[in-house]
């Protein structure tokens, strides 16, 4: 189908090597020299210009291969469709809503959801989206209006750079119903059910959603350093926040007081 | 830079606004806490932008964006609602917003929806 030139990585160090790509499989030249059909992977990440492809065996066989975005492109669309995944053909809509902000001109795409190891991709002619199963941040079935009509759709929130980003995917109910199953599964450790917040602590978490720090947290809701450290606390223990940085409060020692005293005298 | 009326009638929600919108250096001019009080302060302190809320007691957003439409048909509209409320855009869009804020919302996305509106 296509010849390719990639650089692969090979016992720590980066080669130039080519790949040739046909419809079922790849073929990775010499010094790699190994023919890789796509049903033997069962997962495939992307890095920036860098795809991480992972082997069925025993221990799993993993492949980093770097190279220009054409042809990663190309190469993903190709294992996507052949690989081992649970695959739909739907429609998706990636991103629709971003930071919270809607995307105006998004629009429905046909092509191909499949769930792998670690990751969702969204395939369609001229499009790749990858979104880690790490970064889902909820999933859930509800309706949006598609050319008038009500229609039932998933919509899985993510993380994407730090914005949070929600998709959506449309295809038939019932295999609908399967996805839902199938993410909710996967991701079934960052359920939240059961943890109730306060009204307080629920605005903190809000804050912190729109990007203030503790010091803006803290003038908005009139509270004392203490009495959100103590909310900071409780959201830790149910790992709906993590310590990013702990910043120092502090007051200038006598020499400090002296030092600056003297450093604003004018000179004589 | 633009001089912003904020309209939510949540006081929390208005100050989180007020305070990310002042971070990205505008002016906050007024606030208000209904979709009629939006459209007296409208007319009364000619903003070059609205954030409206769309769920509201008495008069709400949808309703008073018209009220600013019909005093104004240049106004500049950001509608912001809560998650499960998005059937509201296409009724929005067509009664004239120029932008559509999902809540819970990020600062920096916020920010830079206002610039393009603002920019338009």
């Amino acid at each position: 189908m296509a010849v390719v030139p990639v650089k692969i990585e090979k016992e720590g160090k980066w080669v130039v090597s080519k790949i040739d790509l046909q419809q079922e499989s790849m073929t990775v030249a010499d010094p790699v020299g190994k023919a890789i059909p796509f049903k033997s992977v069962v997962d495939l990440e992307e890095k920036k210009s860098l795809l991480i492809i992972t082997l069925k065996g025993d221990p799993p066989q993993v492949l980093r291969i770097a190279s220009v975005e054409k042809v990663l492109q190309a190469m993903k669309r190709l294992i996507i469709m052949s690989c081992s995944a649970y695959r739909l053909t739907a429609y998706f809509m990636s991103p629709a809503v971003r930071g919270g902000v809607m995307v105006t001109n998004a629009t429905w795409e046909k092509g191909a959801i499949a769930v792998l190891k670690t990751s969702i991709w969204f395939v369609s002619q001229n499009k790749q989206v990858s979104v880690p199963l790490k970064d889902v941040t909820g999933i859930e079935l509800t309706k949006r209006e598609v050319q008038g009509k009500q229609v039932d759709v998933v919509k899985i929130d993510h993380l994407e750079n730090s914005d949070v980003v929600t998709s959506y995917v449309l295809c038939p109910l019932s295999t609908l119903q399967i996805l839902l199953n199938f993410l909710q599964d996967a991701t079934k450790d960052l359920e939240t059910s059961g943890e109730e917040l306060d009204p307080l602590s629920a605005q903190v978490g809000m804050l912190i959603y729109s990007g203030m720090d503790s010091h803006a947290i803290e003038n908005m809701l009139n509270i004392s350093h203490k009495n959100l450290d103590e909310i900071y606390e409780k959201l830790l223990k149910i790992g709906l926040i993590e310590v990013v940085f702990v910043r120092k409060e502090v007051q200038l020692t006598p020499k400090g007081v002296r030092f600056i005293t003297e450093a604003v005298k004018p000179p004589t | 830079m633009g001089r912003i009326l904020i309209v939510d009638d949540t006081l929390f929600m208005r100050t989180l606004l007020k305070n990310i919108l002042f971070s990205g250096g505008h002016d906050i001019v007024g606030e208000a806490g209904d979709g009629d009080e939006a459209i007296a302060k409208y007319q009364e302190l000619k903003p070059d932008l609205v954030t409206m809320d769309v769920v509201m007691p008495k008069v709400n957003g949808i309703e008073a964006l018209k009220g600013i439409k019909s005093f104004d048909p240049n106004a500049k509209v950001v509608m912001c609602t809560a998650v499960g409320q998005e059937q509201m855009v296409k009724l929005a869009i067509k009664s004239g917003a120029k932008g559509y804020i999902v809540k819970p919302f990020q600062a920096p996305k916020v920010l830079e929806e206002i610039k393009n509106v603002l920019g338009s």
